[in-house]
């Protein structure tokens, strides 16, 4: 299952890269994060790996993940190594007169034949909306 | 009479020669994992389920997760723990789950082995323990799952208190796990212990009690050894404060246990409070 947001931020893109890029930033502006905890130590590179967990429907779902690609104010993606299958990846382009475009894109599948593929189409509003309101978080963070 | 003694007597050893032996290895995290789905499914669209307080529990290392039980025999709450625990530690946590000697040994409950269930006694309770898992038990077992509906709010193990032999002698800390709405799934009227000393399943079986309940689809259930279909009731867990392995090991039965039980009382209480309606959360 594939889920995209995008949104455009009126900052250029290092400010934006600067909050993205920045792991104790995620408490803060990613949406319905039950749990954020670091696995390795130093700042965020590739290879770097987090734990976390969002509440979705009952419980927290999510897992271990490392950084895959750390690219300066362009690409932020990661891949779940633990729990459910899971890829991320902030995407950070130009969008003229000073402006950032973000797309937040996620692709997860969960275990479990036909039942796996339904949890994963109902769990999908839920996802979409939390990506929405997590943009909206960075939004605001970034033209404060 | 001789022939009623005989016969008890093959009864009895019929159930116990069914429980089969604890076997840690038995339990599949890949299973597990391919469970998860069909259970979220569940626990989130039918039980609305809520799980709260697991940063509560200790991240790693062996500990003695202390529930109070509720739901007869189809218990929302110990289904809805476990996806929870499962989903946010991982299945490579070892986890595993005590369980009556009936539900062990019932031949379609056998994939609850690779869940993690070990039949209910004190060497399968300190082998789990002393493998580094964590380990979930219900004290109150059969005799709290089955009070009736309209003491849901109260806990009450029936004067079990030897988890906390258990976690002193495995050096083990122990984390409350407070749940509400699994006793508002059937409408439960009595616990049948007089019946169950009538029948003698007590020495039989084990079996303190041979419940009597409304539930569906059979009206009125008695001993709920088919189960039933749950009431589609709102399931809120939360894990409470951890007891240290420390004040377990210092402390004496009679005021350990009374700090779990205040512990999980103050939780349910808590929870309740949250609640407008009986089901309907």
């Amino acid at each position: 299952m594939r889920v995209e947001r995008r949104c455009v931020i009126d900052a250029d893109r290092d400010t934006v890269w600067k909050v993205v890029s920045d792991p104790d930033c995620y408490p803060e502006f990613i949406a319905s994060l039950e749990r954020w905890e670091r696995v390795t130590e130093g700042p965020a590179k590739k290879g770097a790996r987090y734990t976390v967990h969002w509440k979705i429907g009952s419980v927290p779902i999510g897992g271990e993940v490392e950084v895959s690609e750390f690219d300066p104010a362009r690409d932020l993606a990661w891949i779940g190594i633990s729990g459910v299958s899971l890829r991320g990846r902030f995407r950070i382009r130009d969008n003229g007169d000073g402006h950032t475009k973000v797309i937040f894109r996620l692709a997860y599948e969960s275990a479990g034949s036909l039942l796996g593929l339904i949890a994963d189409r109902v769990a999908a509003r839920q996802v979409g909306r939390n990506m929405t309101e997590t943009l909206k978080n960075l939004k605001r963070m970034v033209e404060a | 009479m001789a022939g009623i003694a005989d016969l008890l007597e093959w009864a009895r050893h019929q159930v116990a020669s069914r429980v089969p032996k604890a076997d840690l290895d038995q339990r599949d995290p890949d299973y597990i994992r391919e469970q998860l789905p069909g259970t979220w499914l569940l626990a989130s669209l039918y039980f609305r389920a809520d799980v709260r307080g697991l940063d509560r529990i200790p991240a790693e290392g062996p500990v003695l997760l202390v529930g109070n039980h509720s739901g007869g025999n189809v218990p929302p709450d110990t289904f809805v723990f476990t996806l929870a625990f499962c989903s946010y530690f991982g299945v490579e946590r070892p986890f595993y789950q005590l369980a009556h000697n009936l539900v062990v040994s019932a031949p379609p409950l056998g994939w609850l082995r690779k869940f993690g269930t070990v039949a209910a006694n004190h060497e399968n309770a300190r082998m789990a323990l002393e493998s580094g898992g964590a380990l979930l038990v219900y004290p109150g077992g059969d005799y709290e799952v089955f009070r009736p509906s309209w003491e849901r709010h109260k806990v009450d193990f029936g004067g079990r208190k030897g988890y906390v032999r258990l976690a002193r002698e495995a050096g083990v800390p122990i984390v409350p796990i407070a749940s509400v709405g699994g006793q508002e799934t059937a409408l439960f009227l009595d616990r049948g212990q007089w019946l169950a000393r009538l029948l003698r399943v007590d020495k039989l079986a084990r079996l303190k009690s041979v419940p009597i309940s409304l539930a569906l689809p059979w009206g009125i259930n008695i001993g709920d050894l088919a189960g039933h279909i749950p009431l589609p009731a709102k399931i809120v867990v939360e894990a409470q404060r951890p007891i240290e392995a420390a004040e377990v090991a210092d402390g004496d039965d009679d005021v350990v246990h009374k700090k779990v039980v205040e512990s999980l009382q103050a939780g349910v209480d808590r929870l309740a409070s949250e609640r407008r309606f009986p089901v309907i959360g």
